[in-house]
């Protein structure tokens, strides 16, 4: 049994994990490390396994295809990262914990990941849940406790909902199996319909999808740094978006109207996120919502039925955790060096952490999908399966899904100002003396958002033959999807070639014509003192002050589209009602009891 | 690589072309506007003295800024519009794909922006950063209204991408602007180029007597040169681009030369006439007529040519 390599993907981690509790800090991550290196080599050994099982009692428990063995090489390839940042700079009080959770976060992944069962499948999503909730204690803000249990609630309570919904999908099966590959229930009466629903629940819970997205942005204030690059900003994409892959292609078989209603709540999503992030002037809360709007993207391209966008949201999903990671990584090392992640309180620090911002730029570029970085080619396959698919569909519908497209390219235009709002906020801007003299970022977190960053230019560049050929054409052909065609043209080593030529020409006249000399800024014929600089977070006052988005914004304030905060106050005024009802009076009591009695009867 | 692609890139129609005809068009420009206000205008050849005059002089740094940066970001974005000014030129003139559709295209526009952005905040200057925060907001209002412009010739090709079969759709089928959406789209566009081009009315992010030219306001010397050439490039590259997906393109012989100098001088007198009619106006005027009054007239421009019409 122990020789099974699926099944020590998970049982490697986990006892580390245990063995952890009772370990000093240094071997924890010594012993991290090594569980890491052993996962990611077994991982590659897989690369050419075929029909790699586990099998209990004779069920089918754990299973690997080619799908499956992308995300499981993302979720590696992350958590590598993600740990070598992690080495030094963990607050000193939360280490022990911190690295007893890692492994035990990277365990129930693989497991997610790697279940063909559905008990198993349910088990490891609910224990991620978990972790993501042990994660969220560390954080040392004032809201901690209250975001941990909204997080937990949501994502514990779309847990619920996953489990009707395989309850209804092993009373649909047709050989009532509990395997989640293969089962393709057609989308037919109500019962598929609510499975299917059911199940997009928990899926956008998982990866932040509109509507039960809002745990994510405070997830990301009020938790340790590194475990918002791992978990919202990685794993739980990861896993959540895997899901819903797994949904529109073995689970299900979805007609052309569950691909627009996915669509939409894709497009929204983008949108909203975006428009939210917009005005966020915390760092992390910005680079929350922006993560959720990405996520639209993912679920457009997955959603939308056509194999192009299909896999261009697995690359997107593969993209995003990259530059979203190196984002949330960057943002650390400037929080850990300055003690802020507030924007309005940086600005400048480009000069005093020159790395630490074009790792930052480089994400930047990438999140919003400015050629030739990864996530721009990911949006282009998505944009072209759209378009590969409106030219299917009737006119109604072809409006409908331009709309969603639009919004969609749209998003990106309001991703980038986000992110200049962003950079400009914490590196550009006005130098202050009072950071002159912050210490320099360890090797380890220039190494890790190092390594973030080639790869966003590396699969940008090479994308076709990185990622493409090697992870995401093999799962499309294990899904029995044939290999998507472009139709359009993007050529980035050509573009990259000439862009470099022509910018290099530029260099050279410079060069030669050089004559520099450096002198202060003046402001009014005076020397501009430090307290006149502009922050950056003021950049979209305009854009909130008008209308009518002005009234949505205060009512996104006052949290009137946050479902949780729905729900507690449904849940809060029937308790209330209810507890009118009970004034601990006897006589009422009595008179209950007789009228529920006499009800009885008559039903009888 | 082939050795005519250093040729498209080099010479014609990239950077020595696109340089040489940017920089008439923008003599042409400063002689129309000063005859608008009854000037006598620069003589033919100043903005090529202005170039090299510029070339010439000292540049000077902001100390405890990012000077990297600073110097980059003009010639980041002079690489930039070199490849827009190839891809676009290579397509009309040869009628050959190169290196990217429509979308390419579209996302290579936004690093203009990002540069005049990144370029001018290095600073620390707060006109800089005030012009650079207006910079971002013109961008997200015009660019909505870009899209929606961009997609009609996709659809009315029938869904191509690809800036070769747009052209040939429209040699075979005749031109976009020859349909009740692609006059619309067309009209839009033109706004929203003059909003790219922060050319008046939408000069928010430089206006001059405001904010002193906003994110260039650091610059000087050759850096600056190349500023001003990126902005003389664009007189280029964007009419061009308007041919391309809505005039259906040139045919060089005969005739079809003097159609060329009019359809390209026909958007650029249109472009300078409002240039030199319109006053400035404030930021969330702008954001408010591209997203409330643009947009929707845009949309119906789609749905229009959905509809086939």
């Amino acid at each position: 049994m122990l020789n099974n390599n699926l099944l020590l993907l998970i049982l490697i981690p986990l006892a580390i994990s245990f063995l952890n509790i009772f370990l000093p800090t240094i071997l924890r991550k010594i012993l991290v490390f090594a569980t890491l290196v052993v996962t990611s080599i077994i991982t590659i050994n897989l690369f050419n396994a075929n029909n790699e099982t586990f099998t209990l009692f004779s069920n089918t428990i754990l299973s690997l295809d080619k799908m499956s063995y992308f995300a499981l090489a993302g979720i590696q390839l992350l958590s590598f990262i993600i740990l070598i940042f992690s080495l030094k700079g963990v607050e000193n009080n939360i280490q022990k914990q911190f690295f007893a959770l890692y492994p035990l976060t990277l365990a129930f992944s693989n497991g997610v990941i790697l279940s063909e069962h559905s008990f198993s499948f349910l088990i490891f999503w609910g224990l991620s849940g978990l972790t993501l909730y042990l994660f969220n204690l560390l954080g040392k803000t004032k809201d901690t406790p209250k975001t941990a249990k909204k997080t937990f609630l949501i994502i514990g309570g779309s847990d619920a909902f996953l489990i009707m919904g395989l309850a209804i999908v092993w009373f649909l099966n047709p050989g009532n199996s509990w395997s989640l590959l293969s089962t393709n229930i057609p989308l037919v009466d109500g019962l598929s319909y609510t499975a299917f629903f059911l199940f997009l629940i928990a899926s956008f819970s998982k990866a932040g999808g509109f509507p039960f997205h809002t745990w994510v942005p405070d997830y990301s204030k009020d938790s340790p740094v590194e475990s918002v690059a791992f978990l919202p900003a990685s794993l739980d994409k990861l896993l959540g978006i895997y899901l819903l892959a797994r949904m529109v292609t073995t689970l299900f078989e979805i007609d052309i109207l569950v691909n627009l209603i996915i669509v939409t709540l894709g497009a929204i999503t983008i949108i909203i996120a975006a428009m939210m992030a917009m005005i966020q002037n915390n760092g992390r809360k910005l680079l929350g919502y922006s993560t959720i709007s990405q996520v639209g993207y993912m679920i457009m391209g997955i959603g939308s039925g056509s194999i192009l966008a299909f896999a261009g949201g697995l690359f997107h999903m593969i993209n995003h955790t990259i530059y979203k990671s190196n984002l949330f990584l960057a943002l650390g090392s400037v929080e850990k060096r300055t003690g802020t992640n507030e924007l309005n309180k940086l600005g400048g620090l480009g000069k005093i952490m020159p790395f630490t911002f074009i790792m930052a730029l480089i994400g930047t570029l990438s999140t919003s999908g400015v050629p030739p970085f990864n996530g721009f080619f990911s949006k282009w396959m998505i944009y072209q399966g759209i378009i590969e698919k409106t030219a299917t569909l009737t006119v109604g519908y072809q409006i409908w899904m331009l709309i969603c497209l639009i919004l969609a390219i749209f998003g990106s235009a309001l991703t980038l100002a986000v992110f200049i709002k962003f950079i400009h906020a914490i590196f550009l801007g006005k130098y202050q003396k009072k950071f002159a003299k912050i210490k320099r970022t360890p090797i380890n977190q220039i190494l890790a958002t190092g390594l973030l960053s080639s790869l966003c230019i590396i699969f940008g560049i090479w994308a076709v033959k990185i990622p493409l050929n090697n992870f995401i054409i093999p799962a499309l052909q294990d899904l029995g999807l044939s290999a998507p065609q472009f139709i359009g043209t993007y050529n980035p080593q050509l573009i990259i070639l000439l862009f470099g030529l022509t910018f290099v020409t530029g260099m050279i006249i410079y060069l030669f014509t050089k004559k520099v000399k450096f002198d202060n800024n003046y402001l009014g014929g005076m020397d501009a003192e430090e307290r006149f600089r502009i922050l950056g977070t003021e950049f979209y006052n305009e854009v909130k002050n008008m209308k009518p988005l002005n009234t949505l914004y205060s009512w996104a304030e006052k949290k009137y589209f946050d479902i949780y905060d729905i729900t507690t106050k449904f849940t809060n005024s029937t308790a209330k009602l209810l507890q009118q009802a009970h004034p601990g009076q006897l006589h009422l009591y009595l008179l209950y009891i007789v009228v529920g009695l006499l009800i009885f009867l008559l039903l009888i | 690589m082939k050795l005519e692609y250093l040729f498209f890139i080099f010479i014609f129609p990239g950077i020595l072309f696109t340089s040489i005809l940017g920089l008439i068009i923008g003599w042409v420009d400063r002689k129309v506007s000063a005859r608008f206000t009854f000037r006598v205008g620069p003589p033919f050849l100043q903005n090529f003295n202005d170039f090299f005059k510029l070339l010439g002089k000292e540049a000077t740094l902001i100390k405890n800024s990012i000077h990297s940066l600073f110097i980059a970001a003009p010639f980041v974005a002079f690489g930039t519009l070199s490849l827009l000014a190839t891809m676009i030129g290579v397509t009309l003139f040869y009628g050959i794909g190169f290196g990217g559709d429509i979308f390419v295209i579209m996302y290579l526009m936004m690093i203009y922006s990002v540069m005049i952005v990144l370029g001018g905040a290095s600073t620390g200057n707060i006109y800089s950063s005030i012009g650079a925060g207006r910079e971002v907001k013109l961008l997200i209002g015009d660019e909505l209204v870009f899209i929606l412009v961009c997609l009609v010739p996709i659809i009315k090709s029938g869904y191509q991408l690809n800036l070769e079969s747009i052209i040939n759709f429209q040699a075979s089928n005749g031109a976009f602007i020859g349909s009740a959406s692609g006059i619309l789209a067309f009209l839009l566009s033109i706004i929203c180029i003059q909003a790219k081009m922060t050319m008046q009315p939408f000069d928010i992010p430089e206006a001059e007597t405001e904010i002193v030219e906003g994110p260039l306001m650091e610059y000087s010397g050759p850096p600056l040169a190349f500023w001003k050439l990126n902005h003389f490039m664009m007189y280029v590259i964007f009419p061009f681009f308007l041919i391309l997906i809505f005039l259906g393109g040139f045919n060089l012989t005969g005739l079809g030369i003097l159609w060329f100098i009019l359809k390209y001088v026909g958007i650029v007198v249109v472009m300078i006439i409002i240039k030199n009619t319109n006053p400035r106006i404030r930021t969330d005027t702008a954001l408010n007529f591209f997203w409330k009054y643009a947009s929707p007239i845009g949309l119906l421009a789609i749905i229009l040519a959905i509809l086939g019409v």
